[in-house]
Formats: C-alpha cells, sequence, structure tokens
C-alpha cells in the first residue's frame, strides 16, 4: 500500500490535524495483510512538523514496524521532523 | 467588519486601527501615517492595503503590547487567530508570502515549520484553560523578516508544573521545555515541538526570542548556546519572535 501524505494537506503542522488523519486512516489500514508493507510518499508536501508527525507516523511505526516504509524526501522539514520522531521515540524509521 | 470598498474615511479608517480620530489626525501632520488623498479636498481616505502594510510594519510593537497588557482584549482581526483552524489558514497565507522570494525558498519549509510548532503549542497546552482571550496573536513582516506569536494562555512553567511539580520558575521551565522530552500533557505522548524549534534555529539562519513568565530565552545565529535570563517584566503566556 502506498499512501500520499499530500492528501491531508499541504501544510502539516497540526497535532489536532495529525491525530483526524489518524482517526481517518484507521480503517484502511485494518485491511492490510500481514506481509503487505506500507509506503509513505511525501511528494507534494510543502511542510511537515513532529506534532502532525508524532500522531500520524509513530502511530503507523508502532501498528507496521519494520514494514513501514518511509519514502526518502528531500523536503527539509519532512527530513528534518522524521530525524526528531527518531531521536525523541528512540525508533528507526525504514526509509528507502 | 465588512468594508465595501478598498478606501476608508477617516472615521472607518481609526475604527479599523483601534485609534480615535484625532490621533489619526496627528500621525497625518506628524507624517506617521499620512492620509493618500483627499476626496474632492474635503475627505481623508486610507486604503484598507495600507493600514494593514501600516500594521504589518508595527507587529511585533503590537504583540508586545497585547500580551502585557493589564485589560485583556482581542488584538486586531488581522492578527488573531481565535482557534487553530485560522492560524492553519494563515500558515498557507505566510508560505504564499514567503514562497515567492527566492533568497529563503530553500529554507521556507523549515521556518513555516517552527512558526506551526509553537502556534500549536500554545492551542495544544491551552485548550480549555485559556485564563482571558482564547487564541493567539500571529503577525510578520516579510520585508522586516520577522515573524511573532503570541498567547496569553498558562504559560510554560504552569503547563510543565502538571508533569514536573518539582520545577520553581519560569528559567527552568524554559529550560526544560527546550532541552528535555517531557510533556505538559502527560500521559499523552508529546513535548518535542520545542526541541525541534531549537534544533532548526540551531542548524539555520534563523534567531528566535521567546519569553514566558519572567524568563526569555535567546538562540541564533550568534548565539549557538541557549541562553535564559530573567526578566524585569513579566506576563502570563509566551511570546516568540523569530527573525529570518
Amino acid at each position: 500500500m502506498i499512501i500520499n501524505i499530500k492528501k491531508f494537506g499541504a501544510i502539516l503542522t497540526s497535532r489536532q490535524l495529525g491525530k483526524e488523519a489518524w482517526a481517518a486512516f484507521l480503517p484502511d489500514l485494518n485491511n492490510i495483510s500481514e506481509d503487505e508493507k506500507v509506503y509513505l510518499d511525501f511528494s507534494g508536501v510543502d511542510v511537515f512538523s513532529p506534532s502532525w508527525g508524532d500522531e500520524f507516523l509513530t502511530n503507523l511505526y508502532k501498528k507496521f514496524g519494520e514494514r513501514l516504509v518511509l519514502k526518502r524526501s528531500t523536503n527539509s522539514s519532512v527530513v528534518a521532523t522524521i530525524d526528531i520522531l527518531q531521536k525523541v521515540n528512540h525508533l528507526k524509521f525504514n526509509i528507502e | 467588519m465588512y468594508y465595501m470598498n478598498n478606501n476608508l474615511r477617516i472615521k472607518e479608517a481609526a475604527d479599523f486601527l483601534g485609534i480615535s480620530v484625532a490621533t489619526l489626525r496627528r500621525w497625518d501632520t506628524k507624517g506617521r501615517l499620512a492620509v493618500q488623498r483627499k476626496e474632492r479636498g474635503e475627505h481623508r481616505l486610507y486604503s484598507i492595503t495600507r493600514l494593514e502594510e501600516f500594521l504589518t510594519s508595527r507587529c511585533l510593537e503590537l504583540a508586545e503590547k497585547w500580551i502585557k497588557d493589564k485589560i485583556s482584549k482581542r488584538p486586531h482581526a488581522i492578527f488573531y487567530c481565535p482557534d487553530s483552524s485560522i492560524f492553519q489558514a494563515r500558515l498557507y497565507k505566510l508560505r504564499s508570502a514567503l514562497s515567492p522570494r527566492e533568497e529563503i525558498e530553500s529554507f521556507y519549509s523549515l521556518l513555516i515549520s517552527i512558526v506551526g510548532e509553537i502556534g500549536d503549542n500554545s492551542f495544544g497546552h491551552n485548550i480549555g484553560n485559556w485564563p482571558d482571550i482564547t487564541g493567539i496573536f500571529f503577525g510578520y513582516d516579510i520585508k522586516n523578516r520577522v515573524i511573532v506569536l503570541a498567547d496569553r494562555g498558562q504559560g510554560v512553567l504552569k503547563t510543565l508544573k502538571r508533569v514536573k511539580p518539582e520545577l520553581v520558575d519560569d528559567s527552568e521551565a524554559l529550560r526544560v521545555a527546550f532541552t528535555e522530552v517531557v510533556s505538559g500533557r502527560y500521559p499523552e505522548n508529546r513535548g518535542n515541538g520545542l526541541k525541534y524549534v531549537r534544533q532548526i534555529i540551531e542548524q539555520n539562519p534563523f534567531d528566535l526570542f521567546f519569553q514566558s513568565g519572567e524568563a526569555k530565552l535567546s538562540l541564533g545565529r550568534n548565539n549557538l548556546e541557549l541562553k535564559i535570563k530573567k526578566t524585569k517584566d513579566s506576563f502570563r503566556g509566551c511570546l516568540a519572535i523569530i527573525r529570518f
């Protein structure tokens, strides 16, 4: 499965909206088979921050672990957010 | 308030700025805010665009005045974000204002990202607990490369004391907020926003001034060490000024 993050908006900085995005998307995630990978594509996202990211990315990681794959992004706020989420939550995202 | 056209007569312009007609006349005489044209030589007319530019150029001064004011009142509508959805919409406006400028295009996403974090922090930590005015002051002056956010919320110390009751003063609370991963809304998992802000400020050509209570923090291009000092003037809530 590929999740296009830009479908949630171009500026993703609000914790409340991150929480809502997670809640809205959760039913779709429940249909994923046990060996399927979940790819996250950040193309088209302009601004990203840890508040939104923590609600969505960290929860995805908790649910899918190594099966969650973040597609490498060149957007500086996406890169910086992934970096801090890994540090503060002591986790290592699978990035390719 | 809705205005039918872009040109306001002096009474409307004074109302728009929240000042008296006499003050506006005095400003015209002194050249501080000159009247733009007169209608058939009788009425002074001010364009809304010019009035907004005038307010924008004073956003720092107005934010400080608003947060320190003993009397609580809403800030001017062009700065006031009563809820997070309006703040979110204004972040898009800020992006539009920033992105055509080539020299800052490379880091505008980081800049808006930290502005989003600071504003979101104000809403997240004060939800249902605003002491007087709900929401934040959010202004920016692109020409002078400055962004200001202010809230009359509970402040960092009171918020963090819920999870770290041993905190004794504003300076200690600011240090914890910018250096330790701790959430003021425990057991909710949060508390990385201001650490992120610090990291971005340290790695980019930005300067940050942040005050809460009687403690002020500065960090930036020529000042990579987190400096926290006690201030003479104290206020409830938070004031953040970012220069870029």
